[in-house]
């Protein structure tokens, strides 16, 4: 557990060393930010609800999962470049296990990405965005919670998608397309409960809106209570489920490297 | 001139050699593109269920706006994406030391050497919208409306790419100008919405600093009658030419203070 800490560590350290990434990131959020704000507000221009949801509801709800879909990128993409240049099968000879480095180091980011990037951002959509604070004080640790699960979901889903690199040249294009999916099915863009019903039915079967839509939601208040704790449930359960799927591929993809011989 | 077009054509050639050669991967590209294009469409028209207008622009209205932006960018997409990999393919690994001894332009080099397939697919969905939506705003479509429209995509392409261009002529400088362009090509998003419902220092920016106005929303208010920004539209050809002109001069100037990284 030791060296997995100390790996988590260094991808913290890492980080701050980039800077440049780090401002062009956070300038990026910030005009999404001001994008949102734009557009919502000249939605309500002459109504006071959308789908049941007031301007204010709307603004909070979509900060937020703005914020909370920085979070679904990782460490895919370094294990698809391992896996490309052939590094890959050093690092399996290493006394680790790669898949939990790479989830240390993506945690590691995920981390210095809370504390440089959230958090500032955050405050900046408190004071002159018109962000509300959370529903209830008991939608705080479940909010936490539950974004938790959904940052963890989103960390395997993007590993899977980094180990097809062994089957495909082309990730990068699969990232793409992954991105633009999760992007719309979590509720980054648009509240789940606006989508017309066979959408709104289509996923609920799909683990996507564990990662965005269920977290905003109990901060929000939209999800509160029993069914709040239910989707905390379900939450875990996709959780454990994608681990599982995540690993299998994995040995799949393990054996293909001593195929051709490393 | 001539012997530029035959070299483009050479370049081409491999290219497509190399992409016939990775169908899967073309067929993924495509389709990335092509979803990620999509999302936002549907994001659009899920909004669209629950209202009729926004700021007074009808779904139409918003979808055309997004058609000529898709169009536009799938231009520079396709034929100028090299321009991203200036820093970390070229001026980083000491490779573009090997495009200066040539004696050929070096810029003619970095965009011919790559053509990006992955374009395709938002010109696909580019053209879809736009046929969905050109019908219903009200306008003949005649030869010049059509002509008008190709000059507008064509010019959008341009803005797109001369915005690129100025800004990957910073690695001159900087090695790696990468993330610079990431976060100024965030701003390109804005263009998509109607202009008007954006504060006034948003405005300003986007039509006279970076003018990524005129990639999307300004082309197509020339087709909308009542949209108030057909004077500002006709501008959009200007806009294209002086932004590539200044792109262009900008990059000479890099190239002259360009001393190499020394690997």
């Amino acid at each position: 557990m030791r060296k997995y800490w100390e790996m988590m560590k260094s991808q913290i350290k890492l980080d701050t060393a980039y800077t440049a990434w780090y401002w062009a990131g956070s300038a990026s959020v910030i005009f999404r930010m001001l994008i949102i704000y734009a557009f919502w507000h000249a939605v309500f221009e002459n109504r006071t609800t959308v789908g049941d949801m007031s301007l204010q509801a709307m603004i909070t709800y979509t900060m937020l999962a703005t914020l909370l879909n920085n979070y679904m990128s990782g460490v895919g993409s370094q294990l698809a470049n391992q896996v490309r240049d052939g590094s890959v099968a050093i690092e399996l000879m290493r006394p680790y296990n790669l898949l939990d480095k790479l989830v240390a180091l993506d945690l590691g980011s995920k981390i210095s990405g809370t504390i440089r990037e959230t958090l500032p951002m955050l405050l900046i959509a408190y004071l002159f965005l018109g962000v509300s604070a959370p529903a209830s004080w008991e939608a705080v640790p479940m909010f936490l919670l539950s974004a938790l699960l959904g940052i963890l979901i989103g960390t395997q889903l993007d590993l899977i998608i980094g180990i097809m690199a062994f089957w495909l040249d082309y990730v990068w294009g699969l990232r793409v397309l992954g991105g633009a999916i999760t992007l719309f099915f979590t509720g980054a863009l648009v509240p789940i409960t606006l989508f017309p019903e066979w959408l709104r039915v289509l996923s609920g079967f799909m683990p996507f809106q564990s990662m965005v839509f269920v977290p905003v939601s109990i901060y929000t208040g939209q999800l509160s209570g029993l069914v709040a704790l239910q989707a905390l449930g379900v939450q875990l359960a996709w959780l454990v489920g994608i681990i599982v799927v995540m690993r299998t591929v994995w040995s799949f993809a393990i054996r293909k490297v001593t195929i051709f011989g490393g | 001139m001539r012997r530029y077009a035959r070299l483009y054509w050479q370049y081409f050639k491999t290219r497509i050699k190399v992409m016939m050669e990775y169908r899967i991967d073309f067929l993924i590209g495509v389709a990335s593109v092509f979803f990620t294009q999509g999302t936002s469409i549907l994001f659009i028209a899920i909004v669209f269920q629950h209202i009729d207008t926004i700021h007074g622009w009808t779904f139409q209205q918003m979808l055309f706006i997004y058609a000529i932006a898709m169009l536009g960018r799938s231009l520079e997409h396709t034929f100028f994406d090299n321009l991203w990999t200036l820093g970390w393919q070229y001026i980083r690994p000491g490779n573009f030391d090997r495009v200066l001894i040539r004696p050929v332009n070096p810029l003619f080099q970095v965009v011919a050497e790559r053509v990006q397939q992955d374009g395709i697919g938002s010109f696909i969905i580019g053209l879809i919208v736009l046929f969905t939506s050109a019908p219903s705003l009200g306008l003949e479509w005649g030869a010049a409306e059509i002509l008008m429209l190709i000059v507008m995509v064509i010019s959008s392409g341009a803005i797109y790419m001369a915005v690129n261009l100025f800004f990957a002529t910073l690695s001159f400088w900087m090695v790696d100008s990468l993330p610079v362009m990431y976060a100024v090509q965030q701003t390109s998003d804005f263009a998509r919405y109607p202009m008007n419902i954006f504060g006034k220092g948003i405005r300003f920016v986007l039509t006279f600093i970076i003018p990524y106005g005129f990639t999307a929303f300004y082309p197509a208010a020339w087709f909308l009658e009542d949209s108030g920004y057909r004077h500002t539209a006709v501008w959009t050809p200007v806009v294209a030419f002086l932004s590539v002109a200044i792109a262009y001069l900008f990059w000479k100037r890099g190239l002259r203070s360009f001393t190499g990284t020394g690997s």
